[in-house]
């Protein structure tokens, strides 16, 4: 009989364990889901007067949606022009900026936030450096929309960047080789060929980007200036700590959740963006010259001071001024560890989901399972971390337990699932395309399911393995969503550390505070990876 | 006539190089042949300027090719694939042939594309043209450049046996008719021996008449 899809089960390794457990963990998933919109529901219920009004939504909404739509609009026109001028230029160090654009994504907002402050702010570098030529200050609008838009457009557009660069250096050598013998002009080469390789991606990633932008949390803490500037996350948050006005958070977060929901559904219609992304091509096939190289030059250096000036000043900052204070401080150590022990067992238990996940789904025989063991982990792409935080917050209150007691576990669930969704879009394509390879001699060959791991998907994934390993841990190490709702004197991350000494005017600790927090996710990015692939060379 | 005369080439300092000597008449097809890997596309490389030469000579008809850009070459070059822009019509894709000052002179490009036998396609997509058309409009494209020397990397591959027929005998006429110096690279014998005047094989990293 002819398979009625490419999907055969009998080309697939017969894996009932990992279907249970995939299935399982979907479920387990699902419930939580349902578990946590049952007790922000049940407290919307209740009767108590709330201070949020039609009209305190309607400012919200027009707020939000304006300053996303302004950051996903310049991310992705800085974007492209970036990708451009990469892809074009050679240079030492290239390779390096590369990569500090890929850590974007994983780039604590709240380290952004302050490395704007430090550069552009009223004693900034910048002003800094006009006083000391006699030049008077300058007032930059890091305050407010405009300096939350700015604070955006540096972590995103270097994201687009790195994406988008993706996406031209696989234009096929044919293809940029029969450009150049037909003497294509550098605009003619962006229409021809540049612009059809990227312009399907758009879309997607401009969907993306709309939705860190819409439940951006830290960046509008910081530079909002006011509750004119607020966003939903920033209100569900002010309205459970500031004012304890519960139910109004309630509203606030089901609010929420209906327009991520909707935002993430018309998403899903558009092409997908990898997660995942090989090396480029070493070699320039195709350089240009004159004007339009001059113009890359230039783009290129405004966008790497943009990016690297607000990241330098907090390293320099935070390690000139306010290091050897912290260190002495007991609470500075305490913080340390709780993130460390935080962020790797939130991680590990990240991994643990994904690649359960990932191989009952590459199980799977039929679509509908596919689609249905992993729908869930997606679920919590629609529900940001504070409104996640605060619906453990409610199931906690509701089950009796103190929420200072639940608060390591529900941090280490809660930051888990939140990277789930980019963890399942790393691991799932590939172990899914090797069970469909590779499947019918996996299982000519008899192996088991260990073998199956250690010699096929192993060496394959490692790389993989290690970046959502390392993403995972920097989503931790830079989350103050969750930790925000849940956090104590006793119990305390680095970034709501940072938040405190920022309350408490004790700016040279924050400025430190952010510096580890820098090094720290840099560190994990660039090493995390290697260590798994060195593993499984190691093993090879 | 394309010259090449012990032109090397490798892949890094302790890399065997490549030795290419041959010389490619115009009017006629010349046919490089060799097994997978063996370095037929690094010497079509060489030739389009995607690559420089450690050392030798490459001339056509007397001129040095070595110091100019791809762009600057007298040449076309036809790949297997990737030789169109899918997004754009047959006529468009065509049109990129002609300088830019002149891309708008719909009847030059309709009668080149006539003369491949696609008149009637000229609005079509690329993307939605069989793999013989795609070929063929892509020779309508070097009609219109009209540069004297044609390199074809492996052209024919993706038809099908009748396709494969009617385009090679197309490269043929065209070659003659235009007196172009062409230089077809193929793994595949017959059409090697269908269409090529003289032949050579790469063999060991170094090129030889075969």
């Amino acid at each position: 009989m002819i398979p009625a899809s490419p999907i055969s089960p009998r080309h697939l390794p017969h894996r009932p364990l990992r279907r249970a457990t995939g299935a399982g963990i979907g479920i387990a998933i699902a419930l939580l889901v349902a578990l946590l919109l049952v007790a922000i529901l049940m407290a919307a219920r209740d009767g108590t007067p709330t201070r949020i009004s039609p009209g305190t939504i309607l400012s919200l909404l027009r707020m939000t949606l304006v300053q996303a739509s302004l950051t996903t609009i310049l991310s992705l026109i800085i974007g492209i022009a970036l990708a451009w001028a990469l892809d074009r230029l050679r240079f030492p160090g290239r390779s390096l900026l590369v990569g500090l654009f890929a850590s974007a994504i994983v780039t604590p907002g709240m380290v952004v936030a302050f490395g704007v402050l430090a550069v552009w702010g009223r004693a900034g570098w910048i002003n800094g450096g006009l006083m000391a030529l006699g030049l008077p200050r300058i007032e930059f609008p890091v305050f407010g929309l405009a300096g939350i838009v700015f604070a955006h457009v540096i972590l995103d557009a270097a994201f687009c960047a790195r994406i988008l660069l993706g996406r031209l250096e696989a234009i096929p050598e044919g293809r940029l080789k029969t450009g150049r013998s037909l003497g294509l002009s550098p605009l003619q080469r962006f229409r021809l060929i540049d612009w059809p390789a990227i312009r399907g991606t758009l879309p997607g990633l401009g969907a993306i980007v709309f939705l860190l932008a819409f439940t951006s949390f830290p960046i509008v803490l910081m530079l909002g200036g006011g509750p004119a500037n607020q966003t939903f996350e920033v209100a569900i948050y002010s309205a459970v700590r500031l004012d304890f006005d519960l139910r109004g958070a309630v509203i606030l977060a089901l609010i929420q959740i209906a327009l991520c929901g909707t935002i993430i559904i018309g998403a899903s219609a558009l092409a997908p963006i990898p997660a995942a992304i090989s090396g480029g091509r070493d070699a320039q096939l195709w350089p240009e010259a004159g004007m339009a190289r001059l113009l890359q030059w230039l783009v290129l250096a405004l966008g790497a001071l943009g990016f690297g000036l607000p990241l330098l000043s907090v390293l320099v900052d935070g390690l000139t001024q306010g290091l050897p204070a912290l260190l002495a401080r007991p609470q500075f150590w305490q913080a340390m560890l709780t993130s460390m022990a935080i962020g790797l067992v939130s991680a590990a238990l990240t991994l643990a989901l994904a690649l359960g996940l990932g191989m009952g789904r590459a199980a799977m025989g039929s679509r509908i399972g596919r689609l249905a063991v992993t729908a869930p982990a997606y679920a919590y792409l629609a529900v940001p971390a504070v409104v996640l935080s605060l619906g453990f917050f409610l199931l906690v209150r509701q089950a009796g337990i103190a929420p200072g007691l639940a608060a390591p576990v529900v941090v280490v669930i809660a930051n888990a699932l939140l990277a789930l969704p980019f963890a399942i879009a790393t691991l799932g394509p590939p172990l899914t395309a090797i069970a469909e390879r590779q499947g019918r001699l996996i299982r000519s060959l008899g192996l088991s399911g260990t073998l199956q791991w250690l010699r096929v998907e192993w060496p394959l994934l490692g790389r993989d393995t290690g970046l959502v390993f390392a993403l995972a841990f920097c989503f931790s190490l830079g989350d103050l969503g969750v930790v925000a709702l849940f956090g104590t004197q006793d119990f305390q991350t680095l970034p709501l550390l940072m938040l405190r000494a920022l309350g408490a005017y004790r700016t040279n600790d924050a400025a430190a505070i952010a510096a580890v927090m820098l090094m720290g996710t840099i560190i994990a990015f660039v090493v995390l990876p290697r260590l798994a692939e060195r593993l499984v060379h190691a093993r090879a | 006539m394309l010259v090449l005369e012990d032109l090397r080439f490798g892949y890094g300092r302790d890399a065997l190089p490549y030795r290419f000597s041959m010389t490619a008449p115009r009017g006629a097809v010349t046919a490089i042949s060799g097994a997978s890997g063996s370095g037929k596309s690094t010497l079509l490389d060489l030739i389009a300027g995607f690559l420089t030469p450690e050392a030798g000579r490459l001339t056509m008809d007397g001129v040095d090719l070595v110091p100019l850009p791809p762009e600057a070459r007298p040449l076309s070059i036809l790949f297997q694939s990737d030789a169109l822009f899918d997004h754009l019509s047959a006529e468009q894709n065509v049109a990129l042939g002609l300088p830019r000052a002149r891309q708008g002179e719909r009847e030059t490009i309709r009668a080149a594309l006539g003369e491949v036998g696609l008149g009637h396609l000229d609005a079509r997509k690329a993307a939605a043209l069989s793999g013989g058309e795609r070929q063929r409009v892509a020779l309508a494209r070097t009609l219109l450049r009209d540069r004297p020397l044609l390199l074809l990397d492996e052209p024919f591959s993706a038809l099908d046996d009748e396709t494969r027929g009617s385009v090679r005998a197309l490269v043929q006429r065209l070659t003659i008719e235009r007196n172009w110096a062409t230089l077809l690279v193929s793994h595949n014998r017959d059409d090697v021996e269908a269409i090529a005047k003289r032949r050579y094989r790469l063999s060991e990293r170094v090129l030889a008449e075969d």
